[in-house]
């Protein structure tokens, strides 16, 4: 019988900060959203204040006990850092490990002896060496192993580690859990059955397996027969290939002018480039869009344009290419809150040129090997297209952000000689 | 042309088979292992150590603490770095200072958080 386990951080971006700053242990904790707009980490002393996952920080801020609540921007480069360190600690101690988001690891852990106290022992190693408390979820497929971890989240007298292997176990708790408990169901779904009587876990895995694919298709059914203890969903060991790159961000503050939009948008598609670039993929498609702010009561306006292009991962061409289509969407006189790129139609990256080729694809390679090797050395954004602007008054807020302490030699730890 | 010491163009070079790659620092200090943190010395009272400001230790939360190792240590809000020892039972952080008194590594907010296993000091 096959074994999964789901491993995940608590509060994974809150974690990460607190393991540099000893100041943050034990006090509410929040980490925000690009442009510090939103809450999208908060740890449990902040959860007990009623602050919501996703809740705008202006808005809980007006409640007199978020007051003193700690806040951090979001540190990208941190998190991935960290989340790369907790996979390898996995990594050397488990068969298999599927990294499925940058705080949850599937693991395979079939035929391991002793399992709760291998899991104990994985979680105090992930703790000590990267500095990231987690929780961990035990059964014999994926769908129970996520749901033993998020019973292992919220009921700590099991310590961390939750063993959803055996039947009977899992009985008492399919009784007293509800449907939207389940990874897969979601909540529209949950909605539906609901309106059906069908409430708890157990309710929906005592129907018949036709009904099921009647009311939510092949998916549904899947979901039930991993319910049921059937393996139907094996490690992904390889992440899906790209159908698209989007690069979109809300600016920090309104942009007006006509510059300050173009410098964003060709902000953007450096990084969609050098995203194509990292897959060795070029990109035939590309589209942009603008919009203004639907919530501030500003003029409406939102539009987007679309066009086949060469085939190409230079950085520079996508910028002409993506200013030239935003020129036709651009309209003077409104409040821009959001602009983005998408690129797709990929294809593997050509290291020669096209027959009919309107460019020279060798020479753009060198240049952008050249471009990707000084930004990898010295720091991403050390080397950049002038078109991105060099004071960036459209970039995010992000007030308080916390030293990048494991990727940039100037940000690192400090610790004072005793 | 990249030149290496063997693919020479008059003379074939005696070194020729028997080049080795440069020596590796950043290999040696092995950064990428996921317990090794670097970690920037701030203020100079552990010069009796030979550790001063601005140096950058190789910290690694993989090796074990043990009395008389140098690690960095999480205590009441502020990160250490100091000596530690081992004595009535727990542990303490030693000051290289003389005459100020070690203080326990002790209590909730307490944390061995790194063992000190190599130095690198860009400027002597």
């Amino acid at each position: 019988m096959p074994v999964f386990a789901l491993i995940d951080g608590n509060s994974f971006y809150c974690s990460a900060e607190r393991a540099f700053a000893p100041e943050l242990r034990g006090v509410p904790l929040v980490v925000l959203s690009n442009n510090d707009g939103c809450a999208i980490a908060r740890t449990t002393e902040a959860k007990a204040l009623g602050i919501k996952m996703g809740e705008p920080w202006h808005l809980a801020l007006r409640r007199p006990a978020c007051k003193q609540v700690e806040w951090r921007s979001s540190n990208y480069p941190l998190y991935g850092d960290m989340s790369r360190r907790m996979y390898e600690v996995l990594a050397a101690r488990v068969p298999q490990v599927e990294p499925y988001s940058i705080d949850e690891m599937f693991l395979d852990l079939t035929g391991l002896p002793d399992l709760e106290n291998f899991c104990r022992r994985l979680r105090d190693d992930v703790r000590r060496l990267a500095k990231i408390p987690t929780c961990v979820g035990i059964g014999p497929t994926k769908t129970i192993a996520k749901l033993a971890n998020r019973i292992a989240k919220d009921d700590y007298t099991l310590h961390g580690v939750c063993d959803l292997r055996d039947p009977a176990t899992r009985a008492t708790c399919y009784a007293q859990s509800p449907l939207s408990m389940v990874w897969g169901i979601g909540g529209k779904t949950a909605e539906k059955l609901n309106k059906l009587g069908i409430t708890s876990i157990a309710d929906f895995v005592r129907l018949a397996p036709e009904q099921v694919r009647e009311l939510l298709t092949v998916t549904g059914a899947r979901v039930q027969a991993e319910l049921r203890g059937q393996s139907c969903i094996p490690l992904t060991l390889m992440p899906p290939p790209r159908q698209a790159i989007a690069v979109t961000r809300s600016f920090g503050r309104l942009v007006t002018s006509w510059g300050e939009l173009r410098e964003a948008v060709a902000a953007f598609a450096t990084r969609a480039a050098e995203k194509l670039r990292t897959d060795g993929l070029q990109a035939g498609h590309l589209s942009v869009f603008a919009h203004t702010n639907p919530h501030n009561g500003d003029a409406w306006y939102s539009a987007s344009r679309a066009a086949q292009i060469e085939p190409t991962a230079d950085t520079l061409t996508l910028i002409t290419e993506a200013v030239r289509l935003l020129r036709t969407i651009w309209r003077p006189n409104f409040r821009y809150f959001k602009a983005g790129i998408m690129l797709g139609d990929f294809a593997p990256a050509q290291k020669q040129s096209r027959l009919f080729s309107t460019r020279d694809a060798v020479k753009s390679a060198r240049a952008m090997a050249a471009l990707d090797a000084v930004n990898a050395r010295f720091g991403s954004g050390t080397l950049r297209p002038a078109a991105t602007g060099m004071i960036k008054t459209w970039a995010g807020r992000q007030a308080r952000h916390s030293p990048r302490y494991t990727t940039r030699a100037e940000e690192m730890l400090i610790a004072k000689a005793f | 042309m990249n030149y290496n010491g063997g693919n020479t163009t008059g003379f074939a070079s005696p070194a020729g088979d028997n080049l080795e790659g440069r020596i590796d620092l950043a290999a040696m200090l092995d950064l990428s292992r996921p317990s090794r943190y670097p970690v920037r010395v701030a203020g100079d009272a552990l010069a009796s150590r030979g550790i001063f400001a601005g140096d950058i230790l190789i910290a690694d939360a993989a090796s074990p603490p043990a009395h008389g190792k140098v690690a960095v240590v999480m205590l009441n809000g502020a990160v250490l770095v100091g000596q530690l020892a081992y004595r009535q039972q727990q542990w303490w952080l030693a000051s290289g200072v003389e005459g100020t008194a070690p203080i326990a590594v002790a209590g909730d907010d307490a944390e061995i958080w790194a063992v000190v296993t190599g130095l690198i000091r860009t400027q002597v």
